[in-house]
């Protein structure tokens, strides 16, 4: 049974992907598509009618755009799981623990300051992005156990909630400061795939797969972390070390996400819930399905988000948190009726 | 012969207080050692540090090994821990959870099981009734069937020593002796041994080989059954008379 769903789980995947290059203002075909990556990848010949412009739309604006999403929503959905996991609650998100404050902040200071490290060009903000979001996780953990010795689980959620506060208070702080980059900071931090390009699709794999990794090889002590920390400890798991390496790798996920996209909410959310919905509970299934099911709901918001007022784009995470918002609610209510 | 548990001289608790204070005792293979005494007592604090889940000072031995220097994975092939179950978070199958015992078994990092690691988890199910139960989620189960979930687990385990935190809690008269039945027949088994925190005074009568008496952190006393439940120990710890009380009640039931 589960062969089958996990089936249909790759095939909507591939279909949703194939879907978001095919739609757009310039018209093409599966075959068009095809045929362009190959040319590019393989150096084959292009077939004579297709235009240099739509090879070129194809190629540099709506590929790694639709790859970018996919990439983003996959590492959101991943370490949307291991955070639930962590926390024993589905409806905690990386979020709660600062990753996307933190990295905001210093994005928008970027912004507004203008200011690009030499060498890392245009990379500049989505790695200072990663890294400051990491740390305000480090930054949250540091506190966490100087309060509470043993990391318990709802002082982490606490202390991340406190510094969220206080760094969107900053935050909030600089809009007001630099007002003539409010347009670009705001728009960063409501989230975007346009204009992105292969570089960033390039930094997203590299973050991705090291982040996918150090977590992936965990799920079996996810599994018997999410019965609690004395159990997981009883049965055998090393539980400070695993648990410090499965932040540190989700905040490496999530914090590379947000940098090269800006803070899209609500994906680590849904992502994880319909995978634990389809598959149960075993991480061994519902992380990496998390992660492929994320990527599709991102393109997927993508889609919608530039083309429901076309020629103008919607920001993507106005788009997740439309759709994420009410999702939330029901799955709250319904838990607590 | 050498105890296949020995404590000595222990001292734990949190935050850098002591709750247990000098507590020493041993525990030979076949038996099943019962810690009783009133709440607040450290019982379950006691359970906790021999199964490596929080600090201790002096000494826990199992054979000739000091359990601090064993690896977490390698101590939970010897030591299982029964808990007290707040509640469950995420709704795992009954035999998806069973399964999860055979975590320290495993060397790979998927968790794929063997035909051996399946024959035991069949066999853990089927000793507490289970198999029927095997694809429900267990948060679908009633607080009973939750604690046999977890026994089984402990038993899919397969470790030398059991520890028991109030196992009979949630479970009706009839699973109560069931589930201490189980245990007794489980460390008549091969080199194992059980160390069970109890409330329920006759359950103690019924399946103690030794009993250690704790009243505030320190042992107060410790024997067998009938040392120390028929002495004025009892009374001393919990300040009533426990043995006419029993009697008394006893004989309404015409005995």
């Amino acid at each position: 049974m589960n062969k089958r769903r996990i089936l249909l789980v790759i095939t909507t995947a591939i279909t949703v992907m194939l879907l978001a290059v095919l739609i757009g203002t310039v018209g093409v075909t599966a075959a068009d598509i095809v045929n362009i990556i190959l040319h590019k990848l393989f150096r084959l010949p292009l077939r004579p009618d297709l235009q240099p412009n739509t090879v070129s739309i194809i190629w540099t604006l709506r590929l790694p755009r639709v790859l970018l999403a996919f990439l983003v929503g996959a590492a959101l959905g991943a370490s949307g799981t291991v955070i639930q996991s962590l926390l024993k609650n589905t409806l905690a998100s990386p979020y709660t623990l600062g990753v996307s404050s933190g990295a905001s902040f210093s994005a928008g200071l970027i912004i507004a300051l203008g200011f690009s490290i030499p060498l890392l060009g245009n990379l500049t903000l989505p790695i200072v992005g990663f890294l400051s979001g990491l740390a305000t996780v480090f930054a949250v953990i540091a506190f966490t156990k100087r309060v509470d010795k043993e990391l318990s689980n709802n002082t982490i959620i606490l202390v991340g909630m406190v510094f969220s506060l206080f760094v969107n208070a900053a935050y909030t702080i600089l809009t007001a400061l630099f007002r003539e980059s409010l347009e670009g900071i705001i728009m960063w931090q409501m989230g975007s795939f346009a204009m992105r390009g292969w570089s960033y699709v390039r930094a997203a794999v590299i973050f991705i797969v090291i982040g996918l990794l150090g977590v992936i090889k965990y799920t079996q002590e996810m599994d018997l972390l999410s019965f609690g920390e004395d159990e997981a400890k009883a049965n055998g798991v090393e539980t400070d070390k695993v648990k410090k390496q499965l932040l540190v790798f989700s905040s490496v996920l999530t914090g590379s996400a947000v940098a090269l996209s800006g803070a899209i909410g609500f994906v680590d959310l849904i992502a994880p819930h319909v995978a634990r919905r389809l598959f149960g509970s075993q991480h061994i299934y519902v992380l990496p399905i998390s992660a492929v099911l994320g990527g599709t709901l991102m393109i997927f918001s993508d889609i919608v988000a530039r083309t429901i007022i076309a020629p103008s784009e919607l920001p993507v995470g106005a788009v997740t948190a439309l759709i994420g918002a009410p999702f939330f609610a029901y799955i709250y209510f319904k838990k607590s009726r | 012969m050498i105890p296949i548990l020995s404590v000595s001289h222990v001292y734990c608790g949190y935050h850098g207080r002591d709750i247990i204070k000098n507590v020493s005792f041993t525990v030979e293979a076949g038996t099943n050692l019962c810690i009783i005494g009133p709440n607040g007592c450290g019982k379950s604090t006691l359970l906790k540090a021999l199964a490596h889940l929080i600090p201790y000072r002096g000494s826990i031995r199992i054979g000739e090994t000091e359990i601090s220097q064993i690896q977490r994975k390698t101590l939970a092939k010897q030591v299982a821990l029964l808990t007290q179950i707040s509640s469950v978070y995420f709704p795992y199958t009954v035999y998806e959870t069973v399964a999860l015992g055979r975590y320290c078994h495993i060397d790979s990092v998927l968790p794929r099981l063997t035909a051996v690691d399946k024959e035991i988890i069949e066999d853990s199910l089927e000793k507490v009734g289970l198999q029927d139960l095997r694809d429900t989620k267990i948060n679908q189960l009633s607080g009973g069937q939750l604690q046999r979930v977890f026994l089984a687990k402990t038993f899919a385990q397969d470790p030398k020593i059991i520890l028991l935190d109030e196992p009979t809690n949630h479970l009706d008269l009839k699973y109560q002796i069931e589930l201490l039945e189980y245990v007794s027949q489980w460390i008549k088994h091969k080199e194992r041994a059980a160390v069970t925190v109890l409330h329920d005074l006759n359950l103690v009568q019924a399946c103690a080989d030794r009993v250690i008496l704790l009243h505030q952190g320190e042992s107060h006393s410790s024997g067998r059954p009938q040392e120390i439940l028929l002495t004025d120990a009892l009374e001393e710890v919990y300040k009533i008379d426990v043995k006419k009380w029993m009697t008394n009640v006893l004989q309404k039931w015409g005995a």
